[in-house]
């Protein structure tokens, strides 16, 4: 026999699975299906393409040993629950429910179906059978917000938002301390457009702002509409969000934070295959290649992108995390202390602004 | 063979009940053949659009659920249109129906009691009806076209959403996500069915659509709605007056709007979410029309429509179909309904040439 990646696979689940026989509730399969539900369309060239894109990756990755089926632009609320238990019922042994909002419903179903994983991104209400996994995308904002800090000319930057989850607010709050460690005078203008994905919405916050005399914006929406209109006005940049949008404004992607699900739905359809799955509670980031940075702009100098591998880089070796005191909130009261370095649980209920964020209405 | 279009000389009853029919098969032909030539399983994507969702019975809760509000809310639309009166925001009044029930679920946070959900649902219903009371008001005052003034409420209706749950209505325990608190048990709508997500939503949706056709047939009231549509001069030559007959065609659509908001947020919703709104409003103007306007016929064009989304998600996961295929096939279904009623006021006719004069 010859030794394939694909039988090396094979033979390294079944060896992982060994001592686990018999102890397990999830048996051993011999193929499994895997259902992907998307808040969005998978064409978004963002948050719902990336994780299209960690599908194929484990398709790629495990050949006929897998069979993956999505279903796209699912609403958050009762359709969801609808799809979760047709993706059940169709005999998948693995679901990803991939937007903040699915929880409530991976929540009412999960139950229903004990022989099934599933696993939501970004939630926060786990399960006997519900694993969650997230990104540490706040990294990604750090290098954006170097980046921000020493090549705005106003300041200002505009920030599209969702909505104020801890996951939105702790971006903002990445971005701009490292923009003010640049720039000490720089502020940030977020808006909240209470949706995920309006191409038409995203715009016009875009413009919005840079008419209140913005040259930078960032999103954290799922499409590259906001970086279409800096093109368009020719302010100093954008950042794509998700995925590279270089595509959509080629001169203004100052860089991208890059969402690289592919590795952690392989070891979970790996570990399902082996009879080895358990809800777990993953976050990882630019060190684990779950968050990478896209391509720096034609636009950015080199002491620019010296400075942004830096923080890049000292994120990946540990040396450096951006939520490390002092940080003072927006109205000025010290939060964290010089020194300190905030929680994994204190970063996942941040519901306060660092110092340089303009109050939201 | 030529064939001609002739006036008939009064609207055929047979085709206005077959063109329904004859539309929904056309989409499916037609949609078969598209579908093919786009490179997917034509066939197979109409037969788990259309037929899957009723052969496994596993599906039929899904239908029931999704089929409630667009059978709500399109008997009301429906019953207003025969009227001439355009309520395009049965959207917007759905959502103040579905605020207005939250109010009250929420400010008896915690407690029980028989009563809180009817006063929900009369909250909902008066909801919906005072939303709509705006641009009926509008229009018998001031003249003010009702189809964009009910249309733009709908899009106020939704940032109101957004305010009631960012700051008074959010949920504590919501890590700071905009969304009001779970409702306690006195304010979800029982299942009917046990093992089921049967709600009582799908029963009353039933009853609302029976007893509408009673009273559109037999009543007073529905002889007033549909001679004010069919002829507004002899209506008003017999007494009925036009302000009026807008006034309750308004808030009879738009109370019925309110009650399918406050039965969707008491049954599968059980919280305000910023999903809240998910375009049932919208949806039910093609209920309304594909239902020929007939509260009988609305209920099975609602779950028609049901039909479509439903099977729209198993055509995703099955033969990877786009999601925006559910949507063609929805604007497919409408486009031959409108088309096929020019064969209820013409006829089709084949016309042998006419010889040219002198060429023998």
């Amino acid at each position: 026999m010859t030794l394939s990646r694909r039988t090396f696979v094979k033979v390294g689940g079944a060896a992982l699975a060994m001592p686990l026989l018999g102890s397990r509730a999830f048996a051993q399969l011999e193929k499994i299906k895997i259902g992907f539900i998307y808040v969005g369309s998978i064409n978004d060239n963002g948050y719902n393409y990336a994780h299209n894109q960690g599908r194929l990756y484990v398709e790629e990755q495990l050949g006929d040993k897998v069979e993956t089926v999505y279903v796209e632009n699912v609403p958050e609320g009762p359709d969801c629950e609808r799809v979760l238990r047709e993706l059940a019922q169709q005999g998948c042994n693995l679901i990803f429910a991939t937007s903040f909002g699915f929880g409530d419903s991976v929540v009412k179903v999960a139950p229903q179906f004990p022989d099934i994983a599933f696993e939501h991104a970004t939630g926060y209400m786990s399960g006997p059978n519900i694993g969650l996994y997230n990104a540490r995308f706040y990294e990604g904002r750090a290098v954006c917000g170097t980046i921000a800090g020493h090549m705005s000319k106003t300041g200002k930057a505009g920030y599209i938002g969702s909505f104020p989850i801890p996951e939105v607010v702790m971006g903002i709050n990445s971005f701009v301390l490292a923009a003010r460690k640049v720039n000490p005078e720089f502020t940030i203008k977020p808006v909240y457009i209470s949706t995920w994905n309006d191409p038409a919405k995203e715009a016009d916050a875009a413009r919005a702002m840079i008419d209140q005399g913005i040259d930078i914006v960032a999103q954290h929406t799922d499409g590259p509409a906001a970086l279409q209109v800096a093109a368009e006005r020719g302010i100093v940049g954008g950042f794509g969000q998700g995925a590279d949008m270089s595509a959509f404004a080629p001169d203004t992607q100052l860089t991208a934070i890059i969402d690289h699900w592919g590795p952690h739905y392989l070891a979970s359809a790996e570990a399902v295959l082996a009879g080895t799955w358990a809800p777990g509670n993953t976050w990882e980031g630019l060190k684990e290649d779950v968050v990478q940075m896209g391509p720096y702009g034609a636009k950015v100098p080199e002491d620019v992108r010296a400075a942004a591998d830096e923080v890049k880089n000292g994120q990946i070796d540990g040396s450096f995390h951006i939520f490390t005191g002092p940080i003072k909130d927006n109205t000025g009261t010290e939060r964290v202390a010089a020194g300190v370095t905030m929680t994994d649980a204190e970063l996942l209920s941040m519901d306060w602004y660092v110092e340089g964020v303009e109050q939201p209405a | 063979m030529q064939f001609r279009l002739e006036k008939r000389r009064e609207p055929s009853r047979l085709m206005s009940y077959i063109t329904p029919f004859a539309a929904v098969l056309l989409t499916m032909v037609l949609g078969t053949v598209i579908f093919s030539l786009i490179g997917y399983d034509g066939l197979g994507a109409v037969r788990e659009i259309f037929l899957t969702p009723l052969t496994n019975s596993y599906k039929w809760q899904d239908l029931g659920i999704k089929a409630a509000p667009l059978i709500i809310i399109g008997t009301g639309l429906s019953i207003a249109y025969r009227a001439n009166v355009w309520n395009i925001g049965a959207e917007g009044q759905y959502v103040i129906g579905g605020l207005a029930g939250t109010g009250i679920a929420l400010l008896t946070y915690g407690m029980t009691g028989w009563w809180i959900l009817p006063l929900m649902v009369l909250a909902g219903i008066l909801g919906g009806m005072a939303y709509a009371a705006i641009p009926a008001f509008l229009r018998t005052r001031l003249n003010v076209n009702e189809i964009l003034t009910s249309l733009m409420l709908t899009y106020a209706s939704v940032q109101l959403i957004y305010y009631l749950i960012r700051a008074p209505w959010k949920d504590p325990m919501g890590m700071g996500f905009p969304q009001t608190r779970l409702f306690s048990e006195a304010a979800r709508l029982p299942t009917i069915i046990p093992g089921t997500i049967v709600h009582l939503g799908v029963p009353i949706a039933v009853i609302v659509g029976i007893v509408a056709w009673f009273i559109m047939t037999r009543s007073v009231f529905g002889y007033r709605m549909r001679v004010v549509g069919a002829a507004p001069h002899a209506a008003r030559y017999g007494g009925f007056s036009e302000n009026k007959t807008i006034w309750l065609a308004m808030l009879v659509s738009g109370g019925l709007a309110g009650l399918a908001g406050v039965l969707e947020v008491a049954g599968p919703f059980q919280r305000m979410v910023p999903g809240f709104p998910t375009n049932y409003g919208f949806t039910a103007i093609i209920v309304a029309f594909l239902g020929r306007l007939n509260p009988l016929g609305v209920i099975v064009a609602g779950v028609v429509l049901a039909i479509t989304f439903v099977g729209g998600e198993v055509a995703q996961t099955t033969i990877g179909l786009p999601n925006a295929a559910t949507g063609i096939f929805q604007a497919m279904m409408l486009f031959f309904l409108l088309a096929g009623d020019i064969l209820i006021k013409y006829r089709l006719r084949r016309v042998s040439p006419q010889p040219s004069v002198g060429a023998a």
